[in-house]
């Protein structure tokens, strides 16, 4: 079978990847060394064009285009069927002319909204018109990809669904959930408010855009905890310990993802107490299935330990192979998603929010999850993809094996100091801290602590990168033959039925939001006049 | 699944459940978020002062204006307070209210008022500073305020 067309996709939309992750590491340093005191002073402007670059290309475009790529890859490779060239190819062309639209307002200065752009501030039409199109494109995306599935599963009705494209489908399904709020607050409040002043009200906007930016977490989780699922296992030599729980919890995080969102607003006004204890109740609930993944992967490593003969008690935790780079890179980020997952049981929680909401605590946190977690999770599966994808091995082992350590070590710095800060009251989101009066000293000593973790974490990024860019060159070019992973087909059980459990999304979904929807247009909208940040 | 697994899900769901019980209790000891829904119309707008009212001895409200980029008024200064009720409300975009050091920390919308109610620690005279924890503009990180308390 000629995959011609899907290769191109995967190509591009992977190397498009790491150009973003490249540039946005790159603004992590400038903000690093200008949020540390005395090391870089630089316009407060430029600044927040850095942050709102660095907040889009790690969040947004480097994760959804390397999911991209690699969801393109898994269903082709596992189901072994082609996908519709004119949706690939148009979601392809789109998604990037939207990212290239808003990447043009950004670096022009003329969007620094941050990637959270909450109105009234006002950024220029393109940034919200290239979000927009950058949203249809992932449409067309998603489209391309479940009717593949679905003639895939006509003829394969006995069987059940493949554990990696069940990740992939997962996948799509939350990101449909997901962005319509995102699509009604662009349409209806932020592209009228650009481009012809209209007013907006805060409050309104804030809950569609949350309604979209906590299932956006999953967005980027479940492909990682797909990765950790297919390949520790293959790299063991065993198999994933229950595949019956891995897909429980593709169904909890299908149902539960969404009707979470008012989380990020606990300190919001206007927004009644029990809705905001209703939505902390269901976030518990996502969290269930975080603790069942960590279940299943450890209880694969040691199932594992105990087939090769292993006796010891906690044996299983040093005899892995952690000098393989594939193997370090998911074992590292999944040991960091461990210590983030429980971060975010605070952050959640209720009354404690307003110690940790908007302190660079927030900050210590999403660089757990989605800067490592899922971000090595990726760099892991680079290495393991790399000659599938570019048909070329990975240029230097011994560098690709430093890089992960060196990611955990500087994450593990980085983010502690900036969990300790945010205790201490310390704001996220500052060009400076030099010029609050006085400055606590906790603030300096731990920035400074900060800085140093966050050079180790650029570093490793750099290696990252200047590995992966030798590879593409010079990496030795090896063909390789057997195009398709071959998983043997299993009975279909429940859990491969995905109608139902979409049906109860739904459903959740509009009883828990349409409470607080409810509050905010019976009592009235309160708009407001758009301004220049 | 198996039987491990069944235990384990039995765990997470005690260990969570307990959680979410300490958070119920936090709530019937009137522990809440700041959620007051009150609007805040161009009228009320105008309406507003900001400056300190002392209501009953040792009970202040405070009210605050956020605009780009400072707090109207800088300096609050307040005498043997025993609770203090913020109203807060913003001209412009949105900004955030933290006490450095306190579990004061909240937004603050425009055409919204934000109501955090405070009881401050007993018998403590101290300088607090207040800044805006929320990006509002270029110059957002200049953006504080003092609260000074005295016995
Ligand atoms: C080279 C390594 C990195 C460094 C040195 C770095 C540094 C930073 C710093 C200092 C901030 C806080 C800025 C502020 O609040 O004023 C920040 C924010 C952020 N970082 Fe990173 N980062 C790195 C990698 C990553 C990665 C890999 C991701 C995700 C894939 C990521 C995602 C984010 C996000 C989403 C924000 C929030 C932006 C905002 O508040 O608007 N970062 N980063
Ligand atoms: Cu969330
Ligand atoms: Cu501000």
């Amino acid at each position: 079978m000629s995959y011609s067309t899907e290769n191109r996709f995967i190509k591009i939309s992977i190397i498009f990847s790491f150009i973003s992750l490249a540039l946005g590491g790159l603004f992590g340093l400038i903000q690093l060394l200008a949020r540390t005191p005395y090391i870089l002073n630089i316009d407060p402007q430029i600044y927040y064009m850095v942050l709102t670059g660095h907040g889009v290309l790690m969040a947004i475009v480097w994760t959804a285009f390397f999911i991209m790529g690699i969801a393109v890859f898994v269903t082709t490779r596992v189901l072994k069927v082609n996908l519709n060239k004119v949706l690939l190819n148009s979601s392809l062309i789109l998604s990037l002319i939207g990212t290239i639209l808003a990447a043009i307002a950004i670096l022009s200065g003329q969007a620094n909204v941050l990637y959270t752009f909450y109105p009234p501030l006002k950024a220029h039409p393109l940034f919200y018109l290239g979000a927009a199109i950058l949203v249809i494109g992932t449409w067309i995306f998603a489209v391309a990809i479940f009717l593949a599935f679905l003639s895939w599963r006509k003829s394969h009705k006995k069987e059940a669904i493949p554990l990696p494209i069940y990740g992939v489908i997962a996948t799509l399904i939350v990101w449909l959930e997901a962005t319509p709020g995102l699509a009604i607050e662009v349409l209806k409040d932020l592209i009228p408010m650009s481009l012809f002043g209209s007013p907006v009200d805060v409050l309104e906007a804030r809950t569609y855009f949350w309604y979209f930016g906590h299932p956006l977490v999953y967005f980027w989780l479940i492909p990682a905890i797909t990765l950790w699922y297919f390949t520790i296992p293959r790299i063991l030599n065993t198999e994933l310990f229950s595949e019956t729980m891995a897909k429980v919890v593709f169904i909890l995080f299908i149902i539960t993802s969404t009707p979470v969102g008012i989380h990020h607003q606990l300190v919001d006004t206007g927004i009644d107490p029990s809705y905001k204890y209703l939505h902390t109740v269901l976030t518990y609930t996502v969290a269930i299935a975080s603790f069942l993944t960590a279940f299943n992967i450890i209880a694969t490593l040691e199932k594992s330990y105990r087939e090769k003969g292993g006796r010891k008690l906690f044996g299983w935790i040093k005899n892995q192979p952690w000098n393989n780079p594939v193997f370090a890179s998911l074992g590292l980020a999944f040991i960091i998603f461990g210590l983030g997952g429980i971060g975010g049981i605070i952050n959640a929680s209720y009354s404690l929010n307003y110690i940790v909401h908007n302190t660079v605590w927030i900050v210590g946190h999403f660089h757990t999850m989605v800067g490592t977690a899922v971000t090595l999770t990726f760099m892991g599966a680079t290495y393991l993809l790399s000659p599938f994808i570019f048909g070329r091995n990975i240029f230097s082992g011994r560098l690709a094996l430093w890089q992960p350590y060196l990611w955990f070590v500087g994450m593990m710095i980085f983010s502690l100091s900036y969990h300790i800060a945010g205790i201490f009251g310390m704001p996220r989101r500052t060009s400076s801290i030099l010029s609050y009066s006085p400055i606590p000293s906790e603030w300096v000593y731990l920035s400074q602590i900060a800085m140093i973790g966050g050079l180790i974490l650029f570093l490793s990024g750099v290696l990252f990168i200047s590995n992966i860019g030798l590879t593409l060159i010079k990496g030795p070019v090896i063909s390789m033959n057997g195009e398709s992973l071959n998983i043997d087909p299993k009975p279909n059980t429940m859990f491969d039925n995905l109608k139902i459990w979409i049906i109860i999304a739904v459903i959740l979904i509009i009883v828990a939001y349409i409470l607080p929807f409810m509050e905010i247009y019976t009592r009235g909208l309160s708009p407001v006049q758009p301004r220049l940040p | 699944m198996n039987k491990i697994e069944k235990i384990w899900a039995g765990i997470v769901i005690a260990i969570l459940a307990l959680f979410l019980s300490t958070l119920a209790y936090s709530i019937t000891i009137g522990y809440n978020p700041p959620s007051s829904g009150a609007l805040c119309l161009p009228a009320d707008l105008e309406k507003f002062n900001p400056g300190v009212i002392e209501r009953e001895p040792g009970v202040y409200e405070v009210n605050i204006l956020a605009k780009q980029y400072y707090f109207e008024p800088f300096k609050i200064t307040l005498k043997n307070p025993k609770k203090i009720i913020f109203r807060i409300t913003s001209i412009d975009v949105i900004h955030g209210f933290s006490i450095v050091g306190t579990n004061v920390n909240v937004m603050v919308f425009p055409g919204y008022f934000t109501i955090v109610t405070w009881e401050p620690p007993q018998n403590d005279q101290r300088e607090f500073l207040i800044i805006c924890n929320e990006y509002c503009g270029t110059y957002h990180s200049t953006m504080y305020s003092k609260l000074i308390i005295e016995r």
